[in-house]
């Protein structure tokens, strides 16, 4: 029976393709490669729960799968590998996958070092990143839920847009010679926004984790309607230099860029961006600032998958493999100690096997100071809820904007709701600007989980004023 | 363009003739797998019924069904994926459900069409919604074909690669040049769409696009510029098979060795009058006024996710709001050829109309769908204007529910013959931009444009005196609210000068991928803020 049929015919109890049935069609996959060389294989298969609502109404409910075999093929004597990708399980059209990857082999004139022919046997961590609850919420559930989330914001007077979702994926990795690597993970999200009638105001929260339970969605839809409606008839105000308070969101969505950043050893020694040291003309090497200080020396940032609430699938394959995430710490107390590299990287360049796997999950140290005290000793400054559209300029700068509920606070005090801002700064400059950090916690991150604490800085930098509300 | 017996018999001997270009991807009709068939084969209409039968009977007042069959290529033209998917939407009580998966058979077509009901019907436990669909006469078996001279998945992937390798070859041929990316990407999808209104039809669309950039060094100045006219388009390997590449490669490369002969010079921080080359105009439009016409993105419908619209009441501004000068007009389409947003019937089975979004500075009109034209009943009949939808609903694949998508819009061009060199030659002071990224807030309001790219100092920014360029401004931006920059504007490029770009965008949540053209002409706007975007406060 072919893995399509036990796809198609499985109960509603298993959603996407498990271990066995992953092996079986790599098993499948291998058996029809032609020409000998090596045959990489990828399975990812999901399902997804899903329902979206807007002007208080639920606008669509949806149940969605699919599924995605990469099929990777390295022949002898060929320089180049080729890459197919189908969502069909059945013999003729694997077949024809791995008859076109072979095709696409001898045709691409691609350089690949084959210096890592064999990995070590790795450990892998079994990190916490399944639940049976976020597999379990049903349909009628998420429906509850929702009509529960936008009953307040319309007895209020108000309008919500949201989106709540439940996943479960498959996912499948084999090196060549090697056995598989699977992982079978949940995530769960739930975000909205509450936006006045006329326009005049609006407020987010959103929560994301593995767990449904860590979710506590009522509390998001309060916390939305709260920032709406103290955020309306916001009053413009001069950018410039500001002190910023940002809640945990809001210096999450400036400090993922600098985990980005921490993704990539070669990239921070040859090229110019705020990890690069220079160039060493001794040695004829780029260097990067590892063993540098880079930021606030209260500041560590690290990843370990078996943290509770940071789990991730444990392997990562840039090409040559699976090999195992494993917990680093890339800045400790303010020091750059680690970035990330793969396993070509490793072997030739470092003469050591194991690798540092690159990823977007993260945990930031944080400090003793609540929201409260922050505003309560902050003269003047601007508390933030989230930041939107934040992207790079150039080495290290970025620019973004505030969005959904923007305060002035004066003398200790939350004054007004004030216009949104555009910002142009670098995250790294903010890192070292710090003067008062909070307790850390889960933040709204459904691709990677974060947890971030909020944070006081001093003299960010506004660069013009919006009127989009 | 209906296509008829005869050209569907031809299409069935290219197929047969093309054997060597597999259809791998299997279909169950009944029990017996068998190679997915081209989308216009009658059982696929069969195996379409299946989902709207279990949906009906199990209480949809609406359902549709969507098959879709995605090919694409990786960046040499050699086919890479290939995904079959099967979307069932259905309406109980004014409450949308959907339900998709990756198998074409009759079982997994009952299993979605009751999944979708199912959806849809817990939903409709809530506050009532009201749903007024607007009226789309039934499409009673269409096939459309977009025509396109060449179908990248039925040539031999070694013609394209010797075709790139040729380009790169001619362009290196010039002292200085060096080529970083040539690339070229294609995608193929057919789709089958069936509703319990009667409606079947299915069509084969095409995307091509390429990524050219070269460098070009004269001693120690050198520049990086992108060959223009590559951006996404519906048109096969002819885009670049049968465009004059290599003039382009010339004019190009004539353009770099005199701006290298310009001085360098840094932003001075201020407001000038600018003329904004096809390119940059159109994605002023594609940043602006494309997303604020969406009548769903107005109304909040993604609030939580890609922002709202500076169109806050659509309602009372329809018909009056002024967005721009009255030499501004827009109009939208979904069946120009080459268009990226082309197509025959939308996802709702709608055949798409040409409509005025913009009429001499005043919003006229919203794009919409179905559903969303539904909003606007009362306006048009209070305004004699027929009650339909201009057939904007679209989904990135049947795996997706459909959603309003922004269709290919055309600004109109100005009455007199003038090209970008011609507005230049009549600027006495200001600026000339031939490049720009463009970011815009989430109610696509206030934007920011960078005339720069990252890391290098490449713009193609330039300072104008008396209608000649005199310097290249270096790591410049600027800074705009869209109705000030509509009405700022002070001429319009002629006909001729006007020119499409494709823009890829992302609506909705889970997010979904889509793609319109935009045609513009040049245009000068009168006193643009110029900043330094690289300038903390």
């Amino acid at each position: 029976m072919s893995g399509l049929d036990r796809f198609l015919r499985r109960d509603d109890s298993l959603r996407f393709l498990s271990r066995e049935e992953c092996a079986a069609l790599v098993d499948r996959i291998r058996g029809f490669a032609q020409g000998g060389g090596k045959t990489e294989v990828a399975v990812t298969s999901w399902w997804s729960g899903e329902v979206r609502w807007a002007r208080n109404r639920v606008s669509l409910a949806s149940d969605r799968r699919d599924i995605r075999v990469d099929v990777s093929r390295t022949l002898p004597a060929m320089t180049g590998d080729g890459n197919v990708t189908t969502n069909q399980l059945d013999d003729v059209s694997l077949t024809a996958a791995v008859r076109q990857a072979e095709r696409s082999a001898r045709r691409r004139k691609h350089f690949r070092t084959d210096i890592v022919t064999s990995a070590p046997d790795f450990q892998y961590a079994k990190p916490a990143i399944w639940s049976d609850t976020s597999y379990g919420v049903t349909t009628e559930e998420r429906g509850r839920i929702a009509r529960a989330l936008l009953d307040p914001a319309e007895a209020a007077g108000m309008l919500s847009a949201g989106y709540l979702e439940v996943r479960a994926q498959g996912t499948a990795s084999t090196p060549a010679e090697k056995p598989l690597m699977y992982a079978q993970q949940t995530t769960a999200q739930c975000s909205m926004t509450v936006r006045d009638p006329e326009g005049r105001g609006s407020g987010w929260a959103g929560g994301s984790s593995y767990d449904w339970t860590r979710i506590d969605p009522e509390a998001l839809a309060r916390r939305a309607l709260e920032k709406c409606l103290a955020s309306r008839n916001p009053v413009t105000i001069e950018p410039g230099r500001y002190t910023v308070i940002l809640e945990p969101q809001a210096a999450h969505d400036l400090v993922v860029w600098v985990v980005d950043a921490l993704n990539g050893r070669q990239a921070a020694e040859n090229q110019p961006g705020p990890l690069n040291a220079g160039y060493d003309t001794a040695l004829r090497l780029g260097r990067s600032k590892l063993g540098l200080k880079v930021v606030d020396e209260r500041l560590t940032i690290s990843h370990d998958p078996m943290d509770p609430a940071l789990g991730v699938i444990p392997f990562a394959d840039d090409g040559w493999g699976p090999y195992p995430v494993q917990a680093v710490t890339w800045i400790d107390h303010g020091v750059l100690t680690a970035l990330s590299y793969g396993r070509g990287y490793a072997v030739t360049q470092l003469t050591d096997n194991v690798p540092i796997a690159p990823r977007m999950a993260y945990r930031m140290s944080g400090g003793p100071t609540s929201v409260e005290e922050m505003i309560a000793t902050t003269k003047r400054g601007l508390l933030v809820t989230r930041f939107s559209g934040v992207h790079p300029l150039s080495e290290g700068l970025f620019t973004g904007l505030t969005r959904d509920g923007l305060w002035l606070i004066e003398n200790g005090k939350i004054s007004k709701a004030v216009k949104n801002l555009r910002f142009t700064d670098s995250p790294w400059f903010l890192l070292n600007s710090l003067e008062q950090l909070g307790e850390p916690v889960p933040v709204f991150s459904p691709d990677a989980p974060a947890i971030v604490p909020p944070l006081k800085a001093r003299d960010f930098s506004f660069t013009s004023a919006i009127d989009a509300i | 363009m209906p296509i008829t017996r005869r050209d569907f018999l031809k299409t069935g001997a290219a197929v047969a003739a093309t054997a060597a270009a597999p259809r791998p991807l299997l279909v169950y009709f009944g029990r017996k797998p068998e190679a997915a068939p081209p989308i216009e084969d009658s059982r696929l209409k069969d195996l379409a019924a299946k989902a709207l039968e279990a949906a009906r009977g199990a209480g949809a007042g609406y359902a549709d069904v969507r098959l879709t069959h995605d090919w694409s290529t990786g960046g040499f033209g050699v086919a890479a994926a290939e995904s079959l998917a099967v979307g069932v939407r259905a309406l109980v009580n004014g409450y949308w459900g959907f339900a998709s998966g990756p198998v074409w058979s009759s079982d997994e077509m009952a299993r979605l069409g009751r999944e979708a009901v199912h959806q849809a019907r817990t939903n409709s436990l809530g506050n009532s919604r009201v749903v007024e669909l607007a009226p789309a006469p039934a499409v009673k078996d269409g096939h459309w074909v977009m025509p396109v001279k060449i179908d990248p998945f039925e040539i031999s992937p070694s013609e394209i690669q010797d075709f790139l390798l040729s380009l790169k070859i001619y362009t290196e041929r010039f002292p200085g040049t060096s080529v970083q990316v040539l690339e070229a990407h294609f995608v193929k999808q057919e789709e089958a769409l069936a509703s319990t209104e009667g409606t079947y039809c299915t069509q084969r669309v095409y995307g091509s696009s390429g990524d050219f950039w070269f460098n070009l060094f004269k001693g120690d100045k050198g520049l990086g510029r992108a060959l223009d006219g590559l951006t996404p388009t519906g048109l096969g390997f002819e885009l670049f098979r049968d465009a004059p590449l290599r003039e382009a490669i010339r004019r190009l490369i004539a353009e770099m060795e005199e701006d290298l002969t310009l001085p360098e010079k840094p932003v001075e921080v201020g407001r000038y009058d600018a003329v904004f080359n096809a390119r940059c105009t159109a994605g002023l439009l594609a940043a602006t006024l494309g997303p604020a016409t969406e009548l769903d993105r107005a109304l909040g419908y993604e609030a939580n996710a890609g922002g709202s619209s500076y169109i806050t009441a659509p309602f009372d501004m329809l018909g009056s709001y002024r967005t721009g000068a009255s030499s501004l007009t827009v109009t939208a389409n979904r069946s120009e050829p080459g268009g990226c947003a082309t197509v025959q019937w939308d996802d709702d089975g709608v055949v798409p109309d040409e409509f005025t979004l913009v009429q001499d500075g005043v919003l006229v009109d919203f794009q919409t769908t179905r559903e969303s034209a539904g909003w606007l009943k009362g306006h048009y009949a209070a305004h004699g204007r027929p009650f339909r939808s201009h057939g904007c609903a679209a989904a990135a694949s049947a795996i997706n529910a459909p959603l309003q998508r922004t269709p290919n819009l055309v600004m109109a061009p100005g009455s007199e013959a003038a090209g970008f060199d011609d507005l230049v030659a009549g600027l006495t002071a200001g600026i000339a931009v031939k490049d720009m990224l463009v970011d815009v807030d989430f109610q696509h309001l206030s934007g920011a444009g960078r005339l720069y790219y990252e890391g290098a100092r490449m713009g193609s920014t330039y300072e104008v005196k008396r209608g000649k360029r005199v310097a290249r401004i270096v790591g410049a931006g600027i800074l705009f609210r869209a109705p000030e920059l509509w009405k700022s504007l002070l001429k319009v490029g002629g006909p001729a000068s006007a020119q499409r770009h494709g823009f890829l965008d992302t609506k909705g949540e889970p997010a979904q991928n889509g793609c319109h053209s935009v045609t513009a002409p040049p245009a000068v706007f009168k006193q643009v803020t110029l900043i330094d975007p690289l300038r903390r406060a």
